[in-house]
């Protein structure tokens, strides 16, 4: 499980590693993902692999509305009197994710709606652990995904500008790199990324519109212990987290195991608020 | 001198003077509250009012630690509902009376909130955001999760104090202008003036002699009391208290109220509950997409309107003023 | 005194450990013969002790007149006293024009002047400036200037870090440079100025 939430958190990762705001709408990007992969392999009959990536567009396209629409007058040289940037994101995204989640709940209706599955075959038997096949194909696809963001990050053009605006946003605008265009270039990943993983973990859950908030919060989490802004951080403590949970399911209790990822949070946060990689930024 | 001085007093941008005009405002929609029951509403109607009344105690208080200094915290619905629950628990365990049941909530609250802020002090923006949503969600996944203490989802069952609506009617406008008077009076010390330097930038309060940390924590604090006890009056008028109380969905609106009705002032907290709650009542009637439309609308005021309906208000009068003089 | 340096040589580091922001690793700040490096900043201000930033840090949503109301009330002025004196400061400072705008409506050069006024509600008996002239307007930092000229024939101590050298020649008498977080030359500001090695500091030696 960890994998899935390491997809999501990095994207949430690298819009705080630039813009040191918490998108709150996270989550709906990736119920978003799901919904459109069933509804783009269902109704329109679209084989499942050609969906995929027609779900993550989806998700690149709305992060790309959000971040043009709302994140903007961020940096916009925007003149502030009620609301201070942290504060003014926290609510406008939060006021987001409450109307996607209503929104899809009124326009396609509560009631879960899959999408087909990827893999034919259902179970396959890996030595003494019975693994379910969608699952394996899903975890192998976000592996491909991750180490590629990884070597993309590193390596490509785009990437090295993500890493210098986050590192220094004004100085990097002077390097001749518009901060501008690189935000909307983080989004749109972002978006994509957690409506892919949306869109893979489809066929196991049944989608209904508050399916988002759950993982989102898993990735807040994820995002805080690995350091935000890191995007190895985010990945090691994804799978640090999925580990934990389940322990903690299996032996301690079932119930409460989503309060104790929570509880992991707030202990993060007091003893190492930069977490487990993470970067202080300047404040310049 | 002493002329320049007592001018300078009167200028209608000094602190003072605007809280001043917000609390008269204030004041105006409790008296107009107060003359509704003469319309002769239905007790169904008059239930929602009561609601709503509880809702801007709430956002009140929100407003004292979000609007004021600054700490946006997830979790006002949460105390609301641990409030409401100590009282319910002392009642169901221990048949508490209410008149010490709701006391020590608002003492229990307290804690709970001191505790919490303790935690949140070094914590800024964002941080503080998520660690109080995840206290709210622990609290109320704790909550819901401990049958055998708090019978979970089913909630608890409350006593009453009053039998008559219109008596709680007049109760809960009595607990809600006794707030603002509470908060009017703090901001208008000096420890308001501490808030607001807070609020605008810590790092600098701390620098002219604001010992910052004590003072979010009395925020934080007296808000999550606040909260306990919106939430006890609550349990008390619905005889219910359940973890539905504590969602985040609730914080959201609470948000939502504060932002819509302006947020930082006095006012606005209370006209934004009242509009949003009964909006929503009424919007639910239409096609249940009240939470859609307050979203958007909350979007499009966090964007475009940041200082909400009083905000916008006070313009309006500026803009009045301006071409009377002319 | 003024405290002068190459960027990077940790002069604003000083100030930091001085205004109680940063802890010290060892050592110790004495203020009249009392250990005050274990405290905070903001019993440091009500000490005497203030500390003005590079960043102009005022608070941007009240007016300025209130900027100076709350940090003379910080300050355990009470309210008539914070407003008188406040009111005196505004016309020392000819803020008059913009005296009940919001502060973050102000321009760079009057927020500056107004967070001196908010260090000097009460008299500090330490004001530590950091490049209080930078990018300030000429005006303006003449009235800076001569605030503190005045302030400083009052008895006030001020310790100055500034890359103007004029100005620390105007109104030092005594000046410490500093390179690489060491202390290289410190004495009578004419003598530091012409030290060779202080010259070579700002100007990099052979290195250029």
């Amino acid at each position: 499980m960890g994998l899935f939430y390491a997809l999501m958190a990095v994207g949430l990762s690298m819009i705080f590693g630039v813009l040191r705001i918490i998108n709150f709408a996270h989550g709906e990007f990736f119920m978003v993902g799901a919904y459109s992969y069933a509804l783009i392999a269902s109704y329109f009959g679209i084989s499942p692999w050609i969906s995929l990536p027609c779900a993550a567009m989806v998700g690149a396209g709305l992060g790309m509305c959000v971040e043009r629409l709302l994140i903007r007058p961020l940096y916009d040289g925007y003149n502030s009197w009620a609301f201070m940037k942290d504060e003014y994101a926290v609510v406008v995204t939060f006021a987001l994710s409450l109307l996607l989640i209503h929104l899809v709940d009124k326009v396609i209706g509560p009631s879960p709606f899959v999408g087909p599955s990827l893999a034919s075959t259902q179970r396959i038997a890996i030595g003494p652990v019975m693994l379910n096949g969608q699952k394996l194909i899903a975890a192998g696809v976000s592996i491909f995904l991750l180490v590629g963001l990884a070597i993309f990050i590193k390596k490509s053009l785009w990437g090295r500008q993500i890493q210098a605006v986050a590192q220094n946003r004004f100085g990097s605008s002077l390097a001749g790199i518009d901060p501008i265009k690189t935000t909307t270039i983080i989004f749109a990943l972002a978006g994509a990324l957690a409506a892919l993983s949306g869109a893979l973990l489809s066929p196991l859950i049944n989608p209904s519109p508050d399916i988002g908030s759950f993982p989102a919060i898993k990735s807040y989490i994820i995002v805080v212990i690995g350091g935000l802004g890191s995007i190895w951080g985010s990945m090691f403590a994804a799978l640090i987290l999925g580990v934990l949970e389940s322990y903690f399911a299996v032996y301690i209790s079932y119930d409460y195991r989503d309060a104790f990822g929570l509880l992991i949070l707030i202990l993060v946060l007091i003893f190492r608020p930069q977490g487990l990689a993470g970067q202080k930024g300047r404040d310049a | 001198m002493a002329d320049t001085l007592s001018l300078s007093l009167k200028h209608p941008n000094l602190w003072r003077n605007r809280l001043k005009r917000d609390m008269l405002c204030f004041t105006l929609v409790c008296l107009l509250l107060c003359l509704v029951p003469l319309l002769q509403l239905s007790d169904y109607s008059l239930g929602i009012l009561i609601v709503a009344l509880y809702f801007a105690m709430i956002s009140m208080s929100w407003n004292l630690l979000a609007g004021y200094t600054g700490q946006f915290s997830m979790a006002p619905a949460a105390f609301a509902m641990l409030g409401g629950y100590i009282m319910g628990l002392l009642d169901f365990h221990f048949q508490v009376s209410l008149s010490w049941a709701v006391p020590l909530a608002i003492f229990g609250t307290g804690l709970l909130g001191l505790f919490l802020g303790t935690i949140v002090i070094r914590l800024k923006g964002p941080y503080l955001s998520l660690t109080t949503l995840s206290f709210a969600e622990i609290a109320r996944v704790i909550i819901a999760n401990s049958h055998e203490y708090t019978r979970g989802d089913q909630g608890l069952n409350v006593p009453t104090m009053f039998v008559d609506r219109v008596v709680y009617y007049y109760v809960f406008v009595a607990f809600v202008f006794g707030m603002g008077l509470l908060i009017y009076a703090l901001m208008k010390s000096r420890f308001g003036g501490y808030f607001l330097a807070i609020r605008d930038d810590p790092e600098g309060a701390e620098s002219r002699g604001i010992p910052v940390a004590k003072y979010k924590l009395w925020a934080f604090t007296i808000s999550c009391c606040l909260c306990g006890f919106a939430g006890a009056m609550y349990g008390s008028f619905s005889q219910l208290v359940s973890p539905e109380m504590g969602l985040l969905q609730q914080t959201g609106l609470v948000i939502s109220m504060v932002v819509i009705g302006g947020i930082g002032s006095m006012s606005g907290p209370l006209i934004g509950a009242l509009l949003v709650y009964l909006g929503s009542e009424w919007l639910r009637d239409v096609g249940n997409i009240q939470m859609i439309v307050f979203a958007l609308i909350v979007i499009i005021f966090a964007r475009f309107f940041r200082t909400g309906l009083w905000g916008l208000t006070q313009l309006l009068i500026l803009k009045l003023t301006q071409h009377k003089s002319k | 005194m003024g405290l002068i340096g190459p960027n990077g040589s940790g002069k604003t580091t000083v100030l930091n450990m001085l205004s109680g922001i940063l802890t010290l690793d060892s050592g110790s700040v004495l203020l009249n013969d009392r250990e005050i490096s274990h405290l905070k900043p903001s019993a440091l201000a009500r000490l005497g002790v203030m500390r003005m930033f590079q960043m102009t840090r005022v608070f941007a949503r009240v007016s300025a007149f209130d900027n100076l109301i709350i940090a003379g009330q910080a300050l355990g002025l009470s309210f008539q006293k914070s407003v008188t004196k406040a009111d005196q400061l505004i016309v020392e400072l000819s803020l008059e024009p913009v005296k009940f705008l919001d502060a973050g409506q102000l321009s760079g050069g009057q927020k500056k002047l107004l967070e001196f006024g908010m260090c000097f509600m009460k008299s500090p008996k330490l004001a530590l400036l950091d490049e209080p002239f930078a990018a300030v307007h000429p005006q303006m930092r003449e009235t800076m200037a001569n605030f503190i000229k005045a302030r400083h024939q009052e008895g006030h101590s001020f310790l100055l870090v500034s890359h103007d050298m004029p100005i620390v020649q105007a109104l030092c008498q005594t000046c410490v440079c500093m390179n690489t977080g060491k202390v290289i030359a410190s004495g009578l500001t004419k003598q530091v100025l012409s030290n060779p090695q202080v010259v070579e500091a700002y100007l990099g030696g052979e290195h250029v």
